[in-house]
């Protein structure tokens, strides 16, 4: 490929400048003319219990309310927040994969704290809050169940007739024999093992704490149209649910999509819209808007799923991993929401990883009564790196081989099967990340120094490494599309449904477009419509850039096709023999711009220095696409007429995984049990970067979230399944001062079967520093730790009971 | 509940609230005058998306404070930062430091880092990390917040630190 004008520049984030003089909109700033504002009353008082009596009769007294809504006052359908069931062909997900719907928009069954039990609609916030005050629920307390071991038991209470046992998934017999999947005889190679190492771990439940509460504003309108403004992540698949819920065409479901501030997986899916729109069917021609207080989203919505990981690995004396068994039983939580999909996926980042002769994996969840699990950034991969990472390192010590070279031993390459079977790697850059990993932080050096250490403070060093996708084809549904509007100056207009979650996104859609098209940034806007932008999945397995860059790349070159197509009818030149240069179609035979040349070039072209006669300005070519005119004295039209618009319904062929490699060294005191991370180094498999800021900006944010589930975060809840944790007070994440020196590599190499060979980042940050900082704390201190996250209490009580290597 | 006359300053302009007593200055700004580039993220001041500079020095959650309490004062949000349509230098160094991802805690954060820096106008990357506590951000892991920090310190002047909040001290 020759020298790239966007493709690599780290140019600052087209929505910057507006989001630092505080001019973006994000849903809770959209006011409108008559808005009410609508209050979502919640069961704060039990995990689970039933509603024996709901009376709103007090709350609609109190002046200023405009409407109160019970259980029967909305529509009872159920639903699904999780958007499962739009990615997979329905044979699939509702008879295979078991997805159902189980979600009501105001329930008379609390299935975890927070569940919804009604809703008023009053001309003020502070009136409805007021009001919901005022609301009477009585109810009638059932037994709270906390963990799968607890609801799987006989005789538990059945959340759900059609889930037995409470088992809301497990990997169906019918795809998968003995509801496992993998491959090899994993129990006749276990046997030939000269160690195993087997343990069960704990992975804790972590919020993605996305710093915008979730906030809507939602209108019934006068023409009959639901119109709803939303930071969802997943705005196509929202617009589609909405419109499903209400049983309104599509075509009449306006669904806006703000600024989102912040995302994580937290609104990968519906959240607190079906309520929303629910209040605003209630009171037609009025806008009603929900701010959701930050409690709210403990409660109410999804996190990462915790569980029990079981892990067991057999090694031959060499290293080979005979095999790899595994079992993760989650907590699906209140309702079922993703339970086919963390469940499943969570072995796919173990499969995808390391050559075992046989692998098998099984995953499945169990309802509790804690908050829904769903969508977190690295869906199951960080869970899976806590357990995986960590067996590997203990047969390293046992077998005295370097973490490192067992690594790089061992790790799928490319054409090796993907992390999902039967889709081959189309590359890998793994084995350079270790090496410029372990340089950077000096691996050998650190890791012989504090082999032997003594006193209160030990250090220590660890290495993690990880895969991921690119999108989740072929598993998953992988669609976008896009158009590319030519306007008569030039100019360009990209329509698409991609969101951004602050990732940037947007910003890479338009250096791939601007590339492609061979024309300025600032020349290109996107515009993010879905009345007007046709299909995409939404912002979900590190796809945006990937898929989405890939749309906007078959957009843009239909628009060059058809630039040049109209060129070669009026210059007479085969179309093969012409190709697009600043900003002009010319004959590929015309000498190329001199060097320096560069600012003037166009100017030369137009007055024909380099290619006479050959050479046709795409300005022209549009202008007179759309000002068809036809000179009234010879009847001669002046062109080829139509505006010009490229369009691309874009279905990716792969998935191009990425790959990553994480060191971090730790200073853990033996004394207080306090973990100082000291630093981190991020070597990651990018393909190549589109614009390197913004991954390394992916990776360092990304790292906070992991360092957090590896030290500090968890969700906890007393005996009554009530939130403990639900303030950034009680809810431990890392701070400024807590952040340790951080070091991104970059590895670019580019993938042979990507866009511009791009892989993705966005998932990538929060995998695996999980792994590497346990195993920097297992070194410093010689102890594994099972249990995530890693508190100074599990230290020192470890400490006590096992003693110090 | 009881009101009070009060009269404010808010990013150079004068405003005459009749307010009730318990009202958050969050409330008087976002919802009675709808200067909405200041964020409500958790209500608690625990996020400091609220963050708003008084009097160009000292930097608080104005979801903690009540508005009666800043009758009199000067009170400088994100959208009183800019001069003659200009960028400040600490807007323009977290556009150049890649220190916005989301930009929910943007407004909140560009304001401590006013504070920051008006009390202390070369701080060190530990006084840096130090003064952001109580500012939360999910997207960056803080390194490009601390960048922006470090290089608005370096490119700003004293007549910077007073434009950000009007006369000073």
């Amino acid at each position: 490929m020759s020298e790239m004008t966007y493709i690599g520049k780290s140019v600052p984030k087209v929505d910057a400048r507006e989001k630092v003089t505080g001019q973006v909109i994000y849903a809770a700033e959209v006011h409108l003319p008559n808005m009410l504002y609508g209050k979502i009353v919640r069961c704060w008082e039990h995990s689970h219990a039933r509603v024996t009596h709901l009376d709103l009769s007090e709350a609609a007294k109190v002046p200023g309310v405009v409407k109160v809504l019970g259980p029967g006052d909305v529509t009872r359908k159920l639903y699904n927040t999780g958007v499962l069931d739009l990615m997979v062909p329905e044979d699939m997900g509702k008879h295979l994969l078991g997805d159902i719907e189980d979600q009501r928009i105001f329930t008379d069954h609390v299935r975890h704290q927070g569940d919804a039990i009604c809703g008023i609609i009053a001309e003020s916030e502070e009136i409805a809050e007021q009001a919901a005050r005022k609301v009477i629920a009585l109810y009638e307390p059932l037994p709270v169940y906390l963990t799968a071991a607890e609801s799987s038991q006989p005789g538990a209470f059945q959340f759900d007739e059609r889930k037995p046992g409470n088992m809301a998934f497990q990997l169906p017999e019918q795809m998968f024999p003995n509801n496992a999947y993998g491959w090899g005889d994993v129990d006749a190679e276990m046997a030939t093992a000269d160690l195993i190492i087997e343990d069960t771990f704990y992975v804790p439940k972590v919020k993605q704490c996305q710093l915008e509460p979730h906030a809507y504003v939602a209108f019934y309108d006068q023409s009959g149209r639901l119109n709803c403004w939303t930071s969802t992540q997943m705005p196509k698949c929202v617009h589609n649910k909405l419109a499903r819920l209400f049983e309104l065409p599509i075509s009449r479901v306006n669904l806006v999509s703000t600024t989102i501030g912040g995302g994580f997986g937290g609104r990968l899916g519906m959240v607190f819209e079906p309520e929303t729109c629910a209040m605003a069917m209630a009171v037609p021609g009025h806008p009603v808007k929900v701010q959701s207080a930050r409690e709210e989203d403990w409660v109410a919505s999804e996190s990462r799923h915790p569980g029990k990981y079981r892990l067991k690995m057999g090694f031959k004396n060499d290293g080979t991993p005979v095999a790899a068994d595994a079992h993760f039983t989650s907590d699906a939580g209140a309702y079922f929401s993703h339970s086919s999909g963390v469940p499943f996926t969570a072995g796919s980042w173990l499969t995808g990883m390391y050559k075992y002769n046989a692998v098998r994996y099984k995953g499945d969840c169990y309802y509790t009564n804690q908050a829904p699990s769903g969508a977190f950034r690295g869906y199951g991969n960080p869970q899976t790196n806590f357990v995986l990472e960590q067996i590997v390192d203990q047969a390293c010590l046992k077998l005295n081989i370097d973490p490192v070279e067992w690594r790089k031993r061992w790790h799928k390459q490319v054409g090796d099967d993907g992390w999902c079977i039967g889709v081959p790697y189309s590359s890998c850059s793994l084995d350079e990340c270790l090496d410029r990993g372990a340089e950077a932080i000096g691996w050998k050096e650190k890791r012989a120094r504090y082999a032997t250490q003594s006193g209160t403070k030990r250090r220590g060093i660890g290495v993690s490494v990880m895969n991921h996708t690119s999108g989740a084809m072929p598993m998953l549904l992988e669609h976008t599309t896009c158009t590319v509007k030519m306007n008569e100056d030039a100019s360009a207009v990209i329509t698409i449904a991609c969101s951004d979650l602050g990732q940037g996104s947007h910003t890479v859609l338009k250096q791939i477009a601007a590339e492609t098209l061979g024309m300025p940034m600032e020349e290109i806007h996107l515009l993010v419509n879905m009345d007007a932008a046709g299909f995409d999945i939404g912002s979900h397995a590190s796809r945006t850039t990937y898929v989405g860059g890939g749309a906007v790349l078959k957009a843009c070159e239909d628009v060059k096709r058809q630039l040049i197509g109209r060129a070669s009818t009026r210059l007479g030149i085969p179309v093969e023999e012409l190709e697009i240069r600043d900003r002009h179609v010319v004959s590929k035979n015309k000498p190329r711009r001199p060097e320096g040349a560069i600012e003037d070039a166009a100017d030369h072209l137009r007055n024909n220095v380099w290619g006479v006669g050959a050479s046709m300005s795409i300005k022209e070519i549009c202008n007179v696409g759309v000002y068809h005119f036809v000179n009234p004295m010879n009847g001669e039209a002046n062109g080829i007429p139509g505006q010009i618009q490229g369009y691309a319904s874009y279905f990716p062929s792969h998935n191009s995984p990425p790959f990553g490699a994480c060191f971090a060294e730790v200073e853990v005191d033996i004394e207080t049990g306090q973990v100082q991370v000291l630093e981190l180094v991020m070597a990651h498999d990018i393909g190549r970067a589109i614009n390197p800021k913004a991954v390394a900006g992916q990776l360092v944010g990304g790292s906070h979230q992991a360092l957090g589930m590896a030290l500090t975060e968890e969700i906890h809840y007393n005996a009554k399944g009530l939130c403990l944790t639900n303030s950034f007070t009680d809810y431990k994440m890392f701070g400024p001062l807590d952040m340790p020196k951080i070091t991104t590599i970059l590895v670019e190499n580019p993938d042979p079967v990507a866009p511009y060979g791009l892989k993705s980042v966005g998932e990538a940050g929060p995998v695996n520093p999980v792994g590497a900082t346990a195993n920097a704390i297992s070194n410093a201190l010689g102890i594994m730790f099972t249990e995530a996250p890693i508190t100074p209490e599990k230290i020192l009580l470890a400490i006590a009971a096992q003693g110090l290597a | 509940m009881k009101n009070r006359l009060i009269t404010l300053s808010v990013n150079g302009r004068n405003y005459r609230l009749n307010v009730e007593v318990n009202r958050t200055l969050l409330q008087a700004l976002r919802d009675d005058l709808k200067l909405v580039d200041v964020k409500y993220g958790c209500g608690s001041g625990e996020c400091g998306g609220c963050s708003v500079l008084v009097e160009g020095r000292e930097c608080i959650n104005s979801c903690l404070t009540l508005a009666v309490e800043m009758e009199g004062r000067n009170i400088t949000t994100i959208g009183g930062m800019m001069r003659k349509g200009e960028l400040h230098p600490i807007q323009q160094a977290f556009i150049d430091e890649g220190a916005i991802q989301c930009g929910f805690c943007t407004p909140g954060m560009v304001m401590k880092t006013a504070s920051i820096l008006a009390k202390n106008p070369c701080p060190s990357e530990d006084e840096i990390r130090r003064g952001l506590e109580g500012n939360i951000c999910r997207c960056t892991g803080y390194e490009n917040i601390v960048r922006a920090v470090q290089t608005a310190s370096r490119v700003m002047h004293e007549s910077d630190i007073q434009a950000a909040g009007g006369a000073g001290p």
